[in-house]
């Protein structure tokens, strides 16, 4: 039942925000004993709301040594927020509200799209047939070792 | 296309190291895939290392700009900042070599460090 009277309180302490009555008390950076309130009683996770506490997911570098700690949680306490579970969803864009798409998302997605198209390839590489004809030899490193490779002849 | 076909050339170059050092496959589909993300990352790079040289009022594209580009990740800043401070000093032996090519040097800084950022891009695509 918490939930639903989660949602209703919500838009109403959104107004109450905005409001007038709450401004006097926020001269300090954190909470005042009526928000912390607000905020204990309608958003923070507890261990009786039986949800884990959301977390994102932390970068690593493969080939690199990694400097980062990663922070620790308490086993199964906490949801690694997913940014490849529905990447199905991600070849198109998503309706946005008040920021745009930036340049780089575009990017993303029409890679996302086009990895949909290769998906459905099975063997020979379109992609690939359609820039080898371009390749110069002269633009590239060519390694001594491996000159015979990706450069399969186009047959 | 010319520079896509050189792009994904390399790539390819790179999969197969991986191939050869990790013992996994990557299938020709992936290997476009990181190609086309390299090649879009790239412009992405441009724009952004364009806008830095700008913000410090340059023209000219410097190694503290390739930098900021690696800000978020301190193992990749520390790895590029090492990188640079090889290229910088090899700079420096070079220079005292051919005192006549100085003037080449300086040019040619810019485009091969963002080539080393590029790499490093892509390694960690691969990834």
């Amino acid at each position: 039942e918490r939930r639903s009277s989660s949602l209703q309180h919500k838009s109403a302490l959104f107004s109450c925000v905005t409001g007038h009555k709450q401004m006097s008390s926020h001269e300090s950076w954190s909470l005042s004993p009526e928000e912390y309130e607000t905020w204990d009683r309608l958003y923070r996770i507890k261990e009786s709301d039986g949800i884990q506490e959301p977390v994102l997911p932390w970068i690593q570098f493969e080939t690199l040594e990694n400097l980062e700690e990663t922070p620790k949680h308490k086993e199964g306490a906490a949801r690694e927020l997913s940014l490849s579970e529905w990447s199905l969803w991600q070849s198109r864009p998503f309706p946005t509200s008040l920021v745009d798409h930036s340049e780089r998302c575009h990017h993303f997605i029409s890679v996302m799209e086009m990895m949909e198209q290769l998906r459905q390839e099975q063997g020979d590489c379109s992609y690939e047939r359609q820039l080898q004809p371009h390749l110069r030899l002269e633009d590239v490193n060519v390694p001594r070792s491996r000159r015979h490779v990706s450069v399969a002849s186009p047959t | 296309q010319r520079l896509q076909a050189a792009v994904h050339y390399t790539v390819g170059c790179l999969c197969e190291a991986v191939e050869e050092d990790k013992g996994v496959q990557f299938s020709k589909q992936s290997i476009a895939a990181i190609s086309e993300i390299t090649f879009r990352q790239c412009e992405i790079f441009a724009k952004d290392l364009e806008m830095f040289a700008r913000h410090a009022k340059r023209s000219t594209i410097n190694t503290e700009d390739v930098k900021l580009l690696a800000r978020r990740s301190s193992s990749l800043l520390k790895y590029i900042t090492q990188r640079s401070e090889e290229l910088a000093s090899s700079n420096m032996e070079q220079k005292e070599k051919k005192k006549k090519k100085s003037s080449a040097a300086k040019g040619e800084k810019t485009p091969r460090e963002q080539e080393a950022a590029v790499t490093e891009s892509e390694d960690s695509n691969m990834s």
